[in-house]
């Protein structure tokens, strides 16, 4: 009875937000603000008994292992922001961080930069490979803006335009197929959870 | 010509009026399309498929998204999970979204009522929801020990504690990270665990994200991929074909096999469109093939809009012929 109750509410709500596409409407406005408020209504709860709880009140105050409050305090120094006097200490927080963010920068070098960078410079031994280099020279020749394109450089970097509007045929493509997956998503929740449980 | 002109004007509700006939016909009258796999699903099933029966590896999965994006994700994950309780794959769950643990617990749900043998902590851990504060610490903690870096799964058991645990004890033993995600298509993975204690990555991507991620499955960053609800189609197909497969030459699936895929028998014997019937036991059950249902529906929807593309192009040329001639 209650997977019949949620779906049925499912499926009122799903149908609420797909009316816009007929026009904008109240039932649109009041599902997706609800939507909003939901996922964040779930997130603090969950967020109270999986982190607060096992990693502030516990430790602290039942292990008492007061040296957590510093970083407990720097945490809290992130709401000053909204402090005009105070708002400066906010930066303290957020500069660490940042420091933490650039921690990575030489794992993120290696594996985004580095690694990718080696396998493009790999022998032309096959038709792929050779795609590859032309590709990519033509089109990081077309980001070189500090010569005109024009005459037999505009040639190579009209080369790295196609390249380009190939590659966003096939990003579009498969955005295409990803937003009509959402769809049918919804489409087999509606016929299978929603109508086929009802007969059922 | 008249006819040509109006639909260049049509109005666009009628537009997703055909697209949804297009998307809920094949739905409700499901056909047996045929689904070919692709050499990265097939990499990432080979790998899940090597871990077979051995107390010493593991995966994880780690579900990255939402509800937003379940229709291209979800059904990875379902066929995943199946895959390694088919073959007694021992796995991991984790996610480091809030919004992400219902449906952690779902998809485990789901595909354990069908195995009513798998135990949790035996066979699954659900680490269930972390706080993505720590999520450095965990990618990275978990090099040195998982059961350091997560110190209690969902249940609030201690992972030290849990039959599972046994010979497991990091990177070395979990081999594989397999992240299914809408946005960074496990780049943080990529980056903090392969690169310093080089686990394998895999990532279930939705379409929108298979672009950016293939020049990292290209240089082999990334050991496998599954690419919005085709790379769930065909993990769905494998697992059908291989790991769920019972003969009494097989009676615990059979092994992967390129062969097999193009063997017209074994291509005629998934049949989609046959509902699960439990007397005979033939079919196949529809929450094991959600994204092969809806590849169906996909493949007419994208006819349709390819049909509208072509005559939106034959009225701009049309359009445009008279009006050069209206000129002369």
């Amino acid at each position: 009875m209650f997977e019949i109750i949620s779906n049925l509410i499912a499926a009122f709500f799903t149908l609420a937000i797909f009316s816009f596409l007929y026009k904008d409407n109240p039932f649109y406005r009041f599902s997706e603000q609800l939507l909003v408020g939901v996922s964040a209504g779930y997130a603090i709860p969950l967020v109270w008994q999986n982190a607060f709880i096992p990693f502030v009140y516990e430790p602290i105050f039942i292990q008492h292992k007061w040296y957590l409050f510093v970083p407990v305090a720097f945490g809290l120094m992130l709401t000053l922001r909204f402090s005009k006097n105070l708002s400066w200490l906010a930066r303290y927080p957020i500069a660490i961080s940042i420091g933490m963010t650039g921690a990575g920068v030489v794992l993120s070098m290696n594996a985004g930069v580095l690694v990718q960078m080696r396998s493009a410079m790999q022998p032309i031994d096959s038709l792929n490979m050779l795609i590859i280099f032309v590709g990519t020279v033509t089109v990081m020749l077309y980001f070189y803006f500090s010569k005109a394109h024009t005459g037999l450089y505009g040639k190579f970097t009209k080369i790295g335009i196609w390249f380009m509007m190939i590659g966003f045929g096939a990003s579009f493509g498969n955005t295409v197929m990803a937003r009509l997956s959402l769809l049918i998503g919804r489409i087999q929740f509606l016929i299978n959870d929603v109508i086929m449980g009802f007969i059922k | 010509m008249e006819f040509i002109k109006k639909l260049q004007d049509l109005d666009r509700r009628w537009i997703y009026l055909i697209i949804a006939l297009a998307i809920t016909i094949p739905l409700l009258i499901p056909f047996n399309a045929p689904t070919y796999t692709t050499g990265p699903t097939e990499t990432l099933y080979q790998m899940v498929d090597s871990y077979e029966n051995r107390e010493d590896r593991a995966i994880l999965i780690c579900f990255a998204h939402d509800a937003s994006t379940m229709a291209e994700l979800y059904p990875m994950e379902v066929a995943i999970l199946r895959h390694c309780f088919e073959r007694k794959v021992k796995v991991f769950t984790l996610t480091f979204l809030p919004t992400a643990a219902p449906l952690v617990n779902y998809a485990i749900d789901m595909v354990k009522s069908e195995y009513p043998d798998v135990q949790s902590g035996v066979d699954y851990i659900n680490i269930g929801y972390k706080p993505a504060a720590l999520y450095l610490p965990i990618v990275v903690g978990m090099g040195d020990g998982i059961a350091e870096a997560v110190k209690t799964d969902a249940e609030g058991r201690k992972l030290e504690t849990l039959p599972m645990m046994k010979g497991l004890n990091n990177y070395n033993e979990l081999r594989l990270v397999i992240e299914t995600s809408g946005a960074s298509y496990a780049m943080g993975w990529v980056t903090w665990a392969r690169s310093r204690f080089g686990v394998n990555v895999a990532a279930g991507v939705t379409a929108v994200m298979a672009a950016d991620a293939y020049p990292y499955l290209q240089t082999g960053q990334l050991s496998g991929m599954l690419s919005g609800m085709k790379g769930a189609a065909e993990y769905e197909y494998l697992t059908d074909v291989f790991a769920a497969y019972q003969s009494p030459d097989y009676p615990n699936g059979r092994p992967f096999s390129k062969e097999l895929l193009k063997d017209q028998d074994v291509i005629d014997s998934i049949d989609i469109s046959k509902d699960w019937d439990p007397e005979t036991k033939t079919g196949i059950m529809y929450k094991w093939k959600t994204a092969r249902l809806g590849m169906n529906a996909q493949s007419v929807a994208h006819m349709v809009i390819f049909l509208f593309i072509l005559i939106g192009n034959i009225g701009y040329f049309a359009e445009r012929y008279q009006q050069n001639k209206a000129k002369k």
